[in-house]
Order: structure tokens, then sequence, then C-alpha cells
């Protein structure tokens, strides 16, 4: 099970922490939040909590759920609000931009029994992700230039398995991820296109026809003139975005995107300095798609590069899809010689 | 760091691929006049710290480059051929020299087959 992003998107941001995943019971029973009124001094006024006074004051630090996890905190504002007090947070050593307002029950002390269950959370996620907690992809990252590269958050923060794509949400808060990867939404109708073509080959035994038209190339070159008719002119940037894909592809088809029912056809058909993208066509290019987040996630990008880059990438799957009829193959064909004409989903 | 000028060959101590001092073309550079030329070649020095130049010659160029562009055009709102970054950058380093990271060779060196993940079988709600 991979591991959810450090802000879950679309969801209720409380006691969001208790809706991911099963941790152990113990885990449960450590992280329930104490009452720790009596230990530090830090209250503004009295050990309990009576109703009108608030059990966190400005400026205090604190230690906040946030997710699955536990962060520090400085409570920057107190108010109450129909009869319940509503504190607005900054998490120490995150850009202001996930500054929020939380109700009580996300807030404990900084207590030592308090960062004990910070440490546990850790422990917890840092083991289910596919990569140590120090993995190189772990840096956090933010859109606002302020690159937060505090060692503890480096720790704290969860790395996304190589490669997971989620869906992306329109609110400008819920891009900036903390994961390095590039998530690339692919649109629906291609994501069935993909489902289809691993029934054909992985269930039906059935394989694309090779040579395909168009090619890899003849479709990067179409959308290339598709751009240039429709802006008046082509840009530099995405002719390299181009040249770069289609790089991709030669060198990762054999290696990362074909299914082993395809590698005979493959060393067949592509020989000596025979390169994939004259020879492939959309199917395979579309299970590039499904892999570079991976293979970008070995280049540092700027973060608002990147967001042009995830741009310019989705715009061209849009291309795809507005093409999909007449880029992809509805049939394919049987290994034994046997064509399939016509729709050839087993209904 | 010393401006433009020839004979750079103390500058760039420990760069292999440090180009062997070249007079650069006169009137012949395509860059416009109106940075001057040491702004260019500062802020570029500033992008390859992001886009390391060892990465411009595996198979992530592409993108590297990209990434030098979209720097450079952020820095100067203009924007910047691919031409005019690889020309600035042969000005300092001979590309050829490069050899491509061993790191990239990494992701390419386990064939794997190609497996569609588990959430592509999932109905997404919206």
């Amino acid at each position: 099970m991979a591991v959810p992003a450090l802000f879950r998107t679309g969801q209720s941001a409380t006691r969001a922490h208790e809706e991911v995943g099963e941790p152990p019971i113990w885990l449960l029973l450590l992280l329930s939040p104490t009452d720790d009124a009596a230990t530090d001094g830090d209250m503004s006024s009295g050990d309990s909590p009576p109703s009108n006074t608030s059990l966190y004051s400005e400026g205090e630090k604190v230690l906040a759920y946030h997710g699955p996890r536990i962060y520090e905190a400085k409570v920057q504002k107190v108010e109450l609000r129909k009869k319940e007090f509503r504190y607005f947070l900054h998490y120490l050593g995150w850009n202001k931009n996930w500054d929020e307002w939380v109700s009580v029950d996300r807030l404990m002390k900084c207590t030592d029994e308090n960062r004990l269950k910070q440490r546990a959370l850790e422990k917890g996620y840092v083991e289910k992700s596919s990569k140590s907690g120090r993995s190189a992809q772990a840096k956090p990252k933010n859109l606002n230039d302020a690159r937060v590269e505090k060692e503890d958050h480096k720790n704290n923060v969860v790395a996304a398995p190589k490669g997971k794509k989620r869906k992306n949400d329109s609110g400008t808060k819920d891009n900036q991820s903390v994961e390095k990867v590039i998530k690339i939404q692919i649109p629906s109708t291609l994501r069935k296109q993909l489902v289809d073509d691993w029934e054909f080959v992985t269930q039906q035994d059935k394989l694309v026809k090779l040579p395909r038209s168009p090619t890899v190339d003849d479709i990067l070159t179409k959308y290339l003139e598709y751009r240039s008719k429709r802006d008046g002119t082509i840009t530099d940037s995405l002719g390299e975005v181009l040249k770069g894909i289609r790089c991709y592809f030669d060198k990762a088809l054999p290696v990362l995107l074909l299914y082993n029912k395809e590698r005979d056809q493959y060393h067949k058909l592509v020989v000596d300095d025979v390169s994939p993208s004259t020879v492939y066509g959309a199917e395979h290019l579309l299970r590039l798609f499904v892999k570079l987040p991976e293979l970008l996630a070995y280049v540092n990008i700027e973060d608002e590069t990147q967001i042009r880059l995830h741009q310019k990438l989705l715009d061209f799957l849009k291309f795809l899809q507005k093409n999909q009829s007449t880029f992809f193959v509805s049939a394919y064909e049987g290994c034994k010689g046997t064509e399939g004409k016509g729709k050839s989903k087993n209904d | 760091m010393e401006s433009g000028g020839k004979g750079r060959e103390e500058e760039q101590d420990g760069i292999s691929v440090h180009s062997p001092c070249k007079a650069p073309p006169s009137s012949a550079s395509s860059l416009p006049k109106e940075h001057p030329q040491i702004e260019l070649e500062l802020k570029l020095l500033q992008a390859l710290e992001i886009y390391p130049l060892v990465k411009l010659q595996g198979i992530h160029r592409h993108f590297v480059l990209f990434g030098l562009m979209e720097f450079l055009r952020r820095s100067f709102d203009r924007q910047f051929s691919s031409d005019e970054v690889l020309q600035l950058l042969d000005r300092f380093y001979n590309l050829e020299m490069l050899k491509p990271d061993d790191e990239e060779m990494e992701i390419l060196n386990h064939e794997e087959d190609f497996c569609l993940p588990q959430t592509f079988f999932v109905k997404e709600e919206s």
C-alpha cells in the first residue's frame, strides 16, 4: 500500500490521521491526544481548560497533527468561534502557504511524551514508503522560492514512491506537493486505453501490429505542427521537451515499456540502428507517460519549470486523446497470425 | 570570478571538460546585445547549479536544457533558443567531452516488464 501524500487532497484535514491506513492498535492508543494541561507552563491561564479560556496561546509552540503526521507549529492567532477555540497555525520550517486554522483537537503541548508520538508516526510511515526517509527525493518543495531545507523536515517528509500519480486538485495549495515527483494526470479515456492495451497483450496474447503508422516520431511531429498552427509560433522550449520525450522513448522502450510477451517481436524488428520511435506508435508512447514521472525524478527541476513542463505534457496528452481513434489501433493481432478485426474485447 | 575574456584555463578548477582558451566569435555571436555578456554568463553559471552540466550529455539532456532555457527566460524575461543556450555554454565548456552521469545508467540498467499500476484498474470518482 503506497504511503499517502503529506497533505491528503480533498479530505478534511482534521482527524485525517485516523483515516489513513491501519495503524497498529498500540499506535492508536499512544496517539490519542492526552490532556497535558498540567505539565508545561505555557498556558495562558489555569490548568484545566474552562470553556472560555484557550488551552493554547498566541505565539505558543505546539505539536500539531497534519494528515497522518505530527509537526511543530506556532500558534499565530487564537479566536473563539461558535463557542469553540480556533487556532491559526504556522508550521515551523514550512512555507506560510501551509498556514491554516485548526481546532483544538489537532493540537498537543510540546511535551516529551508528545514528541514520542511524533517520532512514532515518523517511523511508522518512513518504513512504509518505498525508500527510507533520507531518500534524495525527499526534499520538500514549495512554490514560493523559499526552499525549505531544514534537516528535521527532510526526515519528516514522506517520499512518495516514485512514479505514483495522484489526482491534481485545482486548489493552489494542494498543488504544492512535497514530493519531488512530477505528477502526470493521464486523461480518463487514455487510462482506459492503457487498460485495454494490458488486456490485449497480457490476457489475450495479442500484439500490436508493427511497424505502426503513425509512429511515435510522426505523432510528435504532428503535435508540433498542431501547436504551431494554433499558436502561430513554436517555441524552442516545446521542441526540447518533445525531443526529450523521443529520447526517453528510444532508450526506455526495451527496458521499461514492454510486456514480456512483446519481447520477441521487439528483437525481431528493432535491429541494428533502428530507433523504436520509428517503429512503435501511440500504444507504447502512452506507456512512456506512465513511467515519465520516474524518469524525470532523476532530473532536478525547479518548481516553476516543473509546472510549465507539466502543462506541456498535459497538453500533449490531450492531443493524443483528441486523436485517439486515429492514433491508436482498435484491435491487436493474435499471436498465431489471426488478425483481430473489429473489436476484439471479450464481451 | 573573472569576467569574460580569453585565457580562462585557471578559472574552472576541477572541471575537466573545460575547453582550451577560445576567442569568442566576435560579431558572430547571435546573442542579443541588450544584456551585457557578463550578466548572461553569470546567470548561466547560476543555472548550472541547478542543472548540472554533466546531465547535458545523457538521456535527460533535453529536459536539462529545457530547465536552463526556462531559467534564463525568467531571468531576462525573453525567450532563449536552445542554440543560444548551447552557445553560451560552449564559451565555458567543451560539451562533447562530457561523459554521462553514472546515476543515469541506473534506471536503464535493469530491464523490467512494463507493469500498469493498480490505480488504472480502479474506477476513479470524477
